[in-house]
């Protein structure tokens, strides 16, 4: 017996992921997906954010690892309410361990909601967890053929930070050339260089964050 | 590797459409995979082999896997010509510009099961 189906092979998790969406949209939550390989710094910049920014937002993390509470724990000390999910081998997160984890949340009262992804700047890039923001990281000592390299990371993200920039006097990143190659990826998407650990153009991405939850709040108003 | 949580997903749609129309047993899988949909070929043959001899699901061990592959197609939306892209980036041959829209290449489905 032939039995056609002629579904999208992420059914489940557009599905999944749709439902996310609308709860985050209800409540008026900010919510940004955050890809890197390992070591690109997502959660140093993330410790960094949380505390410029936690007098103003209740903020909410979820940390995606294959293994360990590391960066959870690393998130709670600062006094946001992080949740881990270890895929324990999955390369990725998707929109169903997003859903799963969603109830220990209070939407009614958090602003953002940071999603850091297993680091790989592969499979993260093709699975729609329900944000809003898609934020690709990329670090100075990674080297400068990663955005021709890894294209569909960089073609799905509208944001890149280039982190540790504070080492680019000992190495060979050419950071014209990184913008170049993003512009001629994706135009409309937008580079900017920081340091997580001096501070250097932190205040360029907190900015951006604050437009963010400012648009999810005005949404509300003229809902 | 991500072609093993991709067969995941479909193995998962089969079964939940196998449950409902009472389908016990799956010998023949086809696909639709689009050469830029970031799933290669080969490892989800690879893939489909490891979840057919798991036995917490409906495919058979000799079921077979078919793959229809779907060509890029791209059309330059500064000069309208067709041409097939090597990569996302859909470069026009002529315009030497990324101006191409997609139209085909990124499919990635499932046509049709058979069992019984």
């Amino acid at each position: 017996m032939k039995i056609t189906l002629e579904v999208d092979v992420l059914t489940n998790n557009n599905r999944a992921a749709a439902f996310n969406r609308q709860l985050f949209e209800e409540t008026n939550t900010l919510v940004i997906n955050i890809m890197s390989s390992p070591g690109a710094g997502k959660t140093t910049i993330l410790e960094k954010t949380i505390e410029a920014l936690a007098n103003e937002y209740k903020i909410g993390v979820i940390e995606g690892d294959l293994a360990t509470e590391k960066d959870a724990e690393r998130i709670r000390t600062l006094g946001a309410q992080a949740v881990q999910i270890n895929t324990h081998g999955g390369c990725h997160l998707d929109a169903r361990m997003i859903a799963a984890v969603l109830p220990q949340f209070d939407f009614q009262h958090l602003d953002i909601l940071f999603i850091e992804n297993v680091g790989n700047l592969v499979c993260p890039s093709g699975y729609d967890l329900g944000q809003q923001h898609k934020v690709a990281v990329l670090s100075v000592p990674e080297g400068n053929d990663k955005i021709p390299k890894y294209p569909t990371m960089f073609m799905r993200t509208e944001l890149v930070l280039l982190n540790k920039v504070d080492l680019l006097p000992y190495l060979d990143f050419d950071v014209e050339q990184a913008k170049k190659d993003l512009s001629y990826i994706h135009p409309q998407s937008k580079l900017i260089p920081l340091s997580a650990k001096t501070g250097e153009g932190m205040d360029e991405w907190l900015h951006w964050i604050r437009e963010g939850v400012a648009r999810c709040k005005k949404q509300s108003i003229s809902q | 590797m991500h072609e093993m949580a991709l067969m995941e997903e479909i193995v998962q749609l089969i079964e939940q459409d196998a449950r409902i129309k009472k389908v016990k047993y799956v010998k023949k899988v086809e696909l639709i995979v689009g050469t830029l949909s970031n799933a290669l070929p080969d490892a989800l043959q690879f893939a489909f082999d490891v979840y057919k001899v798991q036995e917490n699901n409906c495919l058979t061990t000799d079921a077979e896997l078919i793959i229809h592959v779907e060509k890029a197609k791209a059309i330059c939306t500064i000069c309208g010509q067709q041409y097939e892209p090597v990569t996302k980036i859909a470069q026009c041959p002529t315009c030497l510009l990324p101006s191409g829209r997609m139209v085909a290449g990124e499919t990635f489905r499932i046509l049709a099961y058979e069992g019984g």
